[in-house]
């Protein structure tokens, strides 16, 4: 059936187009799409804040401390005033509204910046669209200096000691909540893969950070 | 061939990239990355004049603290020092740095504990007590316990409330730690006829030391706080993004391997089509 040559012809030639086609889709498809995420650190870069610094706590005298009102961090051009968090009723850490992702919060079921203990604040690494307050924090390092205002006008500087990443399943609620003997800050943002399944990041990155003194 | 060769290779760089997004983050507890403990001194012997207390690391003679005229009854605040081994010696206030110690213990700090190096007892049977401080709380809880320094009177009686924190405690002697509801309370510290009346706050999450100290007219308490923490801690992790920076991942793959199976379907029956129609021609 010679009628038939050029239709099978084309079936072979049409069908190799499309499994090329279906291979360069395939492999294109397979990279992910680098993050958003400005990765030069110190650009921005804020001058520290003035204003008087106080002495660190003396465990003889808790003296109460005022309550913290802005978050400085001049490396990565943080500067944010401080909400004021809670939980949720299921429990867990409230985190700024959306609309607010613009902000950090202190969470008020820890002790005030610069009393001693762990002080709590969190904040957004993003938003829908782009990078929130604290989109930034994964560049910190050792020695890096946070600065806490309080109500008072008084200043509290802190020094990052440490900064980790932990998957949230296996969070350690003890290490970032629970009682140290001196005054130390952790700043709490996502970080890790993000599920899209679910809509969240896999991991939380806590910086640690303690009162210089 | 190349096909199934070449897809199988593709689903294994799936299965693998898969494997990769699933390894855990490595995290460490804080305090083992940073490898820190910490440490305070405290002079609570009523009848020993101040001292001069100097902190050594093991291995070096240069002191890296140093307190001038620690008097009775003072608590340093907590130092962060590096895991290890450290040495305490005291002094009489003013002698050389270089002069032989009075007193002097060696120390090991771990990582995450905190440490009080105390000198406790008369002066005639002075020491030098390491005590653990327990730097953990129950959820919604506090924790205290009574440092016994008072000389004056050699057995007390200490109560919060109506809780009793140490029944016949005697002189240079340490309670237990005992976990209490948080709250504003009377401490009470009675012994023979002398009895002492003070008021605490104890927050959820703090750990606090109530040490008896001879007072100028009797018993004096003080209430240190050792430490403080979230005294009801968040579950969990925290949910602090909303992916817009997120790395786009990649999309699913079934589409494309659809079209390569179709593709390769459709080639193979044009293929066939071809063979049988040429096998057909060199027939006739």
């Amino acid at each position: 059936m010679p009628t038939r040559r050029p239709a099978a012809a084309l079936a072979l030639a049409a069908g190799l187009l499309v499994i090329a086609g279906g291979a360069t889709g395939l492999l294109l498809t397979r990279h992910s799409t680098p993050a958003m995420r400005p990765l030069a650190a110190g650009v921005g870069a804020l001058p520290a804040p003035t204003a008087p610094i106080v002495a660190p706590p003396q465990s003889t005298s808790p003296k109460p401390v005022a309550a913290p009102v802005s978050l400085t961090i001049p490396l990565i051009g943080v500067q944010t005033k401080l909400l004021t968090l809670g939980l949720t009723s299921t429990g867990t850490l409230q985190v700024p509204l959306l609309s607010q992702a613009g902000v950090a919060g202190w969470y008020k079921g820890s002790p005030r910046p610069g009393s001693i203990g762990s002080a709590i604040i969190v904040g957004h690494v993003d938003t829908t669209s782009g990078p929130a307050v604290f989109d930034r924090l994964d560049q910190l390092t050792r020695g890096n200096k946070i600065y806490v205002k309080r109500a008072d006008g008084t200043l509290v500087e802190f020094r990052v000691t440490s900064v980790q990443t932990y998957l949230k399943d296996h969070f350690p609620t003890e290490d970032v909540y629970g009682p140290v003997p001196d005054p130390e800050l952790r700043l709490i943002t996502c970080g890790g893969a993000w599920d899209y399944a679910t809509h969240h990041y896999l991991s939380n990155t806590v910086v640690y950070a303690t009162e210089v003194s | 061939m190349n096909i199934w060769k070449a897809s199988r290779k593709l689903l294994m760089l799936l299965a693998m990239s898969a494997l990769m997004l699933g390894i855990p983050a490595t995290a460490f507890a804080s305090s083992a990355t940073t490898g820190t403990g910490w440490i305070r001194l405290a002079h609570l012997s009523p009848n020993t004049p101040a001292v001069d207390v100097y902190l050594y690391s093991f291995d070096n003679s240069t002191a890296m603290i140093v307190l001038h005229h620690v008097a009775y009854g003072t608590v340093s605040p907590y130092e962060s020092v590096q895991a290890g081994d450290y040495s305490v010696a005291m002094r009489a206030a003013g002698a050389s740095a270089t002069s032989q110690p009075v007193l002097s213990t060696s120390v090991t700090v771990a990582a995450g504990h905190a440490y009080t190096v105390a000198g406790m007892g008369p002066e005639s049977g002075l020491r030098l007590a390491v005590l653990d401080d327990d730097l953990t709380t129950p959820s919604g809880q506090a924790l205290v316990r009574v440092i016994q320094a008072s000389l004056k009177q050699q057995v007390v009686n200490v109560k919060l409330g109506s809780t009793s924190l140490a029944s016949s405690l005697k002189f240079a002697s340490v309670s237990a730690y005992q976990a209490v509801t948080p709250g504003t309370e009377s401490v009470s510290v009675s012994a023979g006829g002398t009895d002492a009346n003070s008021s605490v706050t104890l927050a959820a999450g703090t750990v606090h030391t109530l040490v008896v100290l001879d007072g100028a007219n009797g018993l004096e308490i003080v209430n240190l706080e050792d430490a403080s923490g979230s005294g009801q801690p968040p579950l969990g992790g925290v949910g602090t993004g909303f992916g817009g920076t997120a790395p786009h991942g990649p999309g699913s793959a079934v589409p494309w391997l659809v079209a390569i199976g179709a593709g390769g379907l459709l080639a193979l029956t044009g293929g066939l089509r071809l063979r049988r129609n040429r096998q057909l021609h060199a027939g006739v």
